[in-house]
């Protein structure tokens, strides 16, 4: 599914920042929102107001909690000032702008080490309240697309699917095919792949996004080991 | 490759003795009492008889292959023991003693020692700190409890592999209440050599295994664990309880995912991913071994409930239909031609709705013509039937009506409520490998299990 493995290479290789791992991404052929990478407040940019603005930097994981997301920019002017407030902060990152995702649902896909079984992926409900009620489940990785179809109506997502539930909908068939990707880069990605969050990814109806991305990398121990 | 283990010619007990207050003496006994026809060879330095059999001082004495060696001395001394038995060429031995890594670094020396001298030979090892082996078909029982105080199960479907000894031997006491039967027991204790992996693969293509319950509290080689636990559960269902279930390795500071990646839905994940079947406790481990052994395929959702008793009819329905102390299952719609048959076969006042309730008026026969209907109509997938002794026209030839009427192809559970009859009827039940349980709850979760083993299985038909 993933055409080439330069990609994959690339990742591991490269600094795991959100634009690098979302550039793998969508060389997969998953969507993410149109984005652009600058060091200093743009003239204009490319992408229709409004945007969000996002510290892009390997050392900042936990972005929000630093400070280091703005969203629902509305002009080129205010996105010149608020780039130019979070360089104080973060004088030596770069900053990605990205064009805003409206409506949908929103949901939790990740990969996840464990030290007697490997990788796992998850899915989940998005926002705050999964850790609450527990709303997730996990399988092996490699997964088959019956696996991915089981998680969907292990959690809440399912409920969404078929008919939909309220007027919003998650298409079954394009949620296992991303789940099958994840599942296909946490495969290829053994070696150096610790943790990965896609958090949250947006479905509405066929249209998915993963809006944000983060990725914890994987040391081999000195012996070798896992 | 583990014939030798679970059908031997010879077995020797080191450490067998004569003085009851003694494992070695109580090894003895079950081998002896439990029918073992093949040659026992007790082994003490101090008697030449025990039990009225010839006692060997050493195991060099005996001058013949011996298949299953019994150690019953304490760590220490067992070292030596494994040393000879291995130089002999000893196919199995089952190491009794605690003592080991159980108690800390200078037991877990001793462990090592033991692989040691066993690596790159023949001789394999169950155990140690293991209550020991127990197989029916070849009346092999190696158990170190006093068979005054400790009932083993008949001969039957269920491999039961336990890494506790203790949980094992309380659970096969508890079943044999029923009649429920074993194909092998097998205690791996603190798991050195022999382990749960290769026994599912062996027990896969034992003609005498229907299904495979596990009491685990750890897994070491997860991938292999997993690729096999999938396999295998194919042919032969596995049902796992496993404990530990709060314990985790999940990593506080990190991803939302990691930090969500508890070792138990990890493991959850897993088992649902294998297809295999997941007990919370002793009870539930063999309940749904029974049922996945005994009974076919559950091709679909609904379920028609057979009772003399209202009140347990309509509560069963309850948890048929709900998904809060319930499987979440369908009450299947009957037929109209199945409800005119049902009214013909009943008494006026009783319900041909689906659950079918042919009050205390029912009889054996009168149950026949009921089953005959509901597997006659194809809204109806699985039977759930109350088989209730205690009403005059009812009698223990229920078991055999039932029995009848299970050959259909569809799954008939059976639930069997009181204990005047009620627990000779479980046994009749156990005789004719139709799952029978004695409440309305553990009737309905097997029936569950089952849906959920067969839907697994017809999800995955081409893969």
């Amino acid at each position: 599914m993933i055409d080439s493995d330069e990609t994959i290479e690339r990742l591991r290789r490269e600094p795991q920042t959100e634009f690098t791992l979302k550039r793998a991404l969508q060389e997969m052929g998953i969507n993410v929102p149109r984005g652009v990478l600058l060091k200093e407040p743009p003239e204009s940019i490319n992408i229709p107001f409004p945007v969000a603005l996002k510290v892009s930097d390997e050392n900042v994981l936990h972005k929000t909690e630093l400070g280091g997301v703005k969203i629902g920019i509305e002009s080129a002017g205010v996105l010149r000032n608020e780039i130019n407030k979070m360089k104080e902060k973060f004088p030596d990152s770069s900053f990605l702008v990205e064009e805003m995702i409206q409506g949908g649902i929103e949901i939790i896909v990740g990969l996840s080490r464990n030290p007697v079984f490997g990788l796992s992926i998850m899915l989940g409900m998005g926002g705050t309240m999964t850790e609450i009620y527990n709303d997730v489940t996990f399988r092996l990785i490699p997964v088959i697309a019956q696996d991915c179809s089981d998680m969907i109506d292990e959690v809440s997502v399912g409920r969404f699917t078929g008919n939909g539930f309220r007027g919003k909908f998650i298409d079954r068939k394009i949620l296992i095919e991303f789940l099958l990707k994840i599942s296909e880069l946490g495969s290829k990605g053994t070696d150096f792949i610790d943790q990965l969050d896609l958090n949250p990814v947006k479905i509405d109806g066929d249209k998915l996004f993963v809006l944000d991305a983060k990725i914890i990398k994987y040391i081999m121990d000195s012996g070798g080991n896992e | 490759m583990f014939e030798a283990l679970l059908k031997p010619k010879t077995i020797a007990v080191v450490g067998a003795s004569e003085n009851p207050m003694k494992i070695g003496y109580a090894i003895m006994k079950n081998l002896i009492e439990g029918g073992y026809d093949g040659e026992i060879f007790p082994i003490n330095s101090n008697s030449s008889m025990i039990l009225g059999l010839k006692a060997y001082s050493t195991i060099v004495e005996i001058g013949k292959k011996v298949d299953l060696c019994v150690i019953a001395v304490p760590a220490s001394s067992s070292i030596k023991a494994v040393r000879d038995l291995v130089d002999l060429g000893v196919s199995h031995i089952v190491l009794i003693p605690g003592g080991f890594s159980e108690t800390g670094p200078a037991g877990k020396e001793l462990e090592k020692k033991v692989m040691e001298i066993v690596k790159g030979t023949e001789t394999r090892i169950i155990g140690p700190n293991t209550v020991g082996v127990y197989f029916p078909y070849a009346k092999v029982n190696t158990a170190l409890t006093p068979p005054d105080r400790v009932s083993f199960p008949g001969a039957g479907d269920i491999a039961f592999i336990s890494q506790s000894g203790a949980l094992g031997l309380l659970t096969m006491d508890s079943i044999s209440e029923f009649g429920i039967g074993i194909s092998a027991f097998i205690n791996l204790g603190n798991r050195i050599d022999l382990d749960e992996i290769e026994l599912m693969e062996h027990f896969n293509s034992d003609p005498n295994t229907g299904s495979i319950a596990i009491y685990i509290e750890s897994v070491d080689n997860g991938k292999l664990f997993y690729e096999t636990l999938k396999r295998v559960n194919r042919a032969k269902p596995v049902v796992v309880l496993k404990s530990g279930r709060t314990k985790s390795s999940a990593k506080a500071a990190s991803l939302h995912t990691g930090s969500m990646a508890l070792d138990d839905r990890i493991f959850d994940g897993m088992l649902r991913q294998a297809g295999a079947t997941r007990a919370f406790n002793e009870v539930e481990l063999i309940d749904y071994s029974k049922v996945l052994s005994y009974s076919p395929q559950l091709k679909g959702k609904n379920i028609a409930i057979v009772t003399t008793a209202g009140g347990v009819g309509v509560i069963t329905a309850d948890y048929v239909s709900a998904t809060d102390h319930g499987i979440g299952m369908n009450l299947a719609v009957l037929k109209e031609e199945t409800k005119r048959r049902i009214r013909d076969s009943i008494i006026a006042f009783g319900s041909a709705e689906n659950p079918v309730d042919l009050t205390a008026d029912g009889s054996p026969d009168s149950y026949g013509l009921v089953l005959s209907a509901l597997l006659d109509d194809e809204n109806v997938d699985g039977i759930i039937a109350y088989a209730l002794p205690q009403t005059p026209k009812m009698n223990l030839g229920i078991a055999d009506i039932i029995a009848k009427y299970s050959e259909s192809g569809k799954p008939i559970v059976v639930g069997v409520i009181g204990s005047m009859l009620g627990t000779e009827l479980i046994k009749e039940f156990e005789n004719k490998k139709i799952p029978a349980y004695p409440s309305i709850e553990r009737t309905v979760l097997s029936i569950k299990a089952l849906y959920n083993y067969s839907k697994y299985m017809e999800e995955r038909n081409n893969d």
